[in-house]
């Protein structure tokens, strides 16, 4: 043994100990989940950034980068999303659903929520249950008996737009009550019996405080369900009458089958910003309303956690 | 003056597995500050919500100045609530946050800002109206939430632990200022709480509560001094206890055995026999030189801990009965001349001594509660 190989070996293995270290310091950052989480982040995020970019390309091609224009935006005179009537009717027709969806499934999803959060008895639990059906049956399952129903016992509801938002509301309302029962339990009952100690009828404590302080939960399960709704392919496929009430995602598949242009890559960015905008303006509301509460028990954290469902 | 009076006949609250509250009688008479003091459980709080109206008892009587409310939903009852973590709206400010209760009452413009001004006045807010709740310190909070209850004119305020949730010095000062306003406006408060020395400096009279009963009902003195079962005399302040056998017992004096020393106690209308236990409390302990003479209610011991708290010297002396009592000798100023291992005489004054029957805390028998009746009854005025 020399003294210059035991010097090397000394060396190295400070490094392996100072890497170690770094990854697990027990009083500094907990690095070794930061970089997990980065890993994460890269990896989801790198496949949309390519669809993006190249709904960005010059030329016809998905996959080889040209340069930089907005023809599949608007330029080109015949394919572009702007002038192929497809595209346009699908952009439309899904923002058509995810709107109507918003209007019927979140007052619904709110009253359901108030309810069952409120109802002690009988059938309370049961019903709890229930209404967590949607969130884990198969979307399949759910288009295929959807189908059946318009088709079968409804059969005044033709396919179509119609049946599509009553389609949507179903499996979205939800979310709705999930989000709002999550944030009635965490503002609980004080604020009610306070107003109703200060004289407020049921229905003045439920308009002048309950709704006020229950804001946030109704814009975020908005958001959330018009995300869904945009992003959903099953339920709209299947209820689908074809033509003009086919949505995005549907138009995106189906060109993908045959010859794709990056005007699918585009009409998909469209959809992505808009429902990042929408949800990002959910998340600003309800940080808005509730900054002034104080955190207990992590109920702000654990309603933040309502915009992962999405 | 009659404007403030709670009566409580035979209440009861039983949740699904549990009897919360079973089968309370008080009276409270108008004007009184009067506390529900017990352990977290004892069913203090189940009883103020019955009184507000949050929840409705499974039997018995609610009197508010003669009528029964027990069935009127709270919005109808003209008593008001500082809850325990105030409760205080978080989208409206402090403005707004008093002025609910007179906008319920469709009060006129002009006199809910005169009326919300003097209740903000009244505790010392004046000039908030436009702060959030946020924006406000516990004590502040706390002094918004009851602004918001006494700007109604309620008859009765009911308090949840308003100052379980501040700390140790806010909150003596804090005692002082409800208890100045309580005199201020006249009206009843109905008070509950755990701490046992914030119900003995405030209250006029308390009631002592342990599973869903009533121990004892009487002024802070009374209840402290001459508790009247094992529970409260163990519940308030320290109590050194010991197992003793009754030699005889009388209303004007008992006499005890324990481990060979015959001690005299004072005076019982409980029927004690056989097993007992005996009360004292530490501060009523005189410790004796060890050469001292030997007499009435005299026994020696062995210093086996002193504790420096402060104001006083805790001395913990084992007994030559066997049992370690706490004694507590007032910090004057001059050296402290107690120290492990060293022999004592202690001196139990008679009057400072009690006989109460054995088991009475754990499961209080009906004995008990009726004793506490007259007494409540002949406290009240009118």
């Amino acid at each position: 043994m020399t003294a210059v190989a035991e010097e090397r070996s000394r060396t190295q293995f400070s490094t392996g100990t100072r890497l170690r270290g770094w990854l697990r310091n027990p009083w500094g950052k907990p690095r070794f989940l930061v970089v997990i989480t980065w890993a994460y982040i890269l990896w989801s995020i790198v496949p949309v950034l390519i669809a993006v970019q190249f709904s960005f390309n010059a030329t016809r091609s998905r996959t080889v980068w040209d340069s930089f224009s907005f023809r599949w935006y608007w330029g080109d005179p015949v394919d572009s999303v702007w002038h192929d009537p497809t595209l346009r009717h699908a952009l439309l027709q899904s923002f058509k659903l995810a709107g109507a969806d918003v209007l019927i499934a979140v007052p619904i999803g709110l009253l359901l929520a108030l309810g069952l959060a409120r109802w002690h008895g009988r059938g309370s639990g049961a019903s709890n249950f229930i209404m967590l059906f949607p969130l884990v049956t198969p979307e399949i399952v759910m288009g295929v008996s959807l189908l059946l129903v318009f088709t079968e016992v409804f059969t005044f509801i033709h396919t179509g737009t119609l049946a599509q938002i009553l389609g949507h509301v179903t499996f979205s309302i939800s979310f709705v009550v999930v989000i709002v029962r999550g944030r009635l339990f965490s503002i609980g009952r004080q604020y009610e019996e306070a107003a109703a100690d200060l004289g407020a009828s049921p229905f003045v404590a439920l308009t002048r405080v309950l709704l006020p302080l229950l804001t946030p939960a109704i814009v975020a399960a908005a958001a959330v369900v018009f995300a869904i709704s945009a992003d959903d392919f099953v339920i709209s496929a299947w209820l689908s009458s074809g033509g003009p009430t086919d949505t995005v995602p549907i138009r995106i598949y189906s060109a993908t089958r045959a010859a794709p242009l990056p005007s699918v890559n585009a009409i998909a960015t469209i959809m992505m910003v808009a429902t990042l905008i929408i949800v990002a303006f959910g998340f600003l509301t309800w940080r808005f309303f509730t900054r002034g509460e104080r955190r207990t028990g992590g109920a702000a954290e654990d309603f933040g956690g309502a915009f992962n469902l999405s | 003056m009659a404007r403030g009076e709670i009566e409580l006949s035979k209440l009861r609250k039983d949740f699904a597995e549990v009897t919360a509250v079973d089968g309370i009688d008080l009276q409270v008479p108008a004007g009184e500050f009067f506390s529900l003091l017990g352990p977290s459980g004892c069913g203090k709080t189940t009883t103020l919500r019955m009184i507000a109206g949050f929840e409705r008892p499974t039997s018995g009587q609610i009197l508010l100045d003669g009528t029964d409310v027990a069935y009127t939903p709270p919005h109808q009852r003209n008593v008001n609530t500082v809850f325990q973590n105030y409760a205080l709206f978080p989208h409206l400010n402090v403005f707004d946050n008093i002025a609910f209760g007179l906008r319920r009452a469709k009060r006129p413009k002009a006199e809910i800002r005169e009326r919300v001004g003097k209740a903000l006045e009244l505790v010392q807010l004046g000039g908030y109206e436009k702060r959030k709740s946020s924006q406000l310190s516990g004590g502040q909070q706390q002094r918004v939430a009851l602004a918001r209850a006494l700007v109604l004119n309620p008859s009765v305020l009911l308090l949840d632990e308003p100052l379980g949730a501040l700390d140790a010095k806010l909150r003596k000062a804090l005692q002082i200022e409800l208890k100045s306003l309580q005199q201020e406006v006249g009206i009843t408060f109905l008070y509950v709480t755990h701490d046992q020395e914030e119900a003995l400096t405030m209250s006029d009279r308390l009631a002592v509560m342990n599973n869903g009963r009533v121990e004892q009902v009487g002024g802070p003195q009374d209840v402290y001094e001459d508790p009247e079962t094992l529970f409260v005399a163990d519940f308030l302040g320290v109590s050194n206890l010991m197992e003793a056998r009754v030699v005889s017992a009388g209303p004007t004096a008992c006499r005890v055995a324990l481990d060979g020393y015959e001690l005299e106690t004072r005076g019982t209308e409980q029927d004690v026999t056989g097993e007992a236990k005996i009360v004292i409390r530490p501060e009523r302990i005189e410790l004796e030189d060890h050469q001292a003479p030997a007499g009435q209610n005299r026994v020696p011991g062995m210093v086996e801990r002193v504790v420096y708290v402060g104001s006083a010297v805790q001395v913990i002396v084992r007994a030559a009965t066997g049992e370690p009592l706490q004694a507590l000798v007032q910090n004057t100023g001059t050296e402290i001349s107690y120290e492990q291992g060293m022999p004592v005489q202690l001196h139990l004054p008679v009057d400072a001594l009690r006989v109460l029957p054995s088991g009475i805390g754990d499961a209080p028998s009906l004995k008990a509660e009726e004793a506490e009746q007259p007494k409540g009854a002949e406290l009240a005025p009118g």
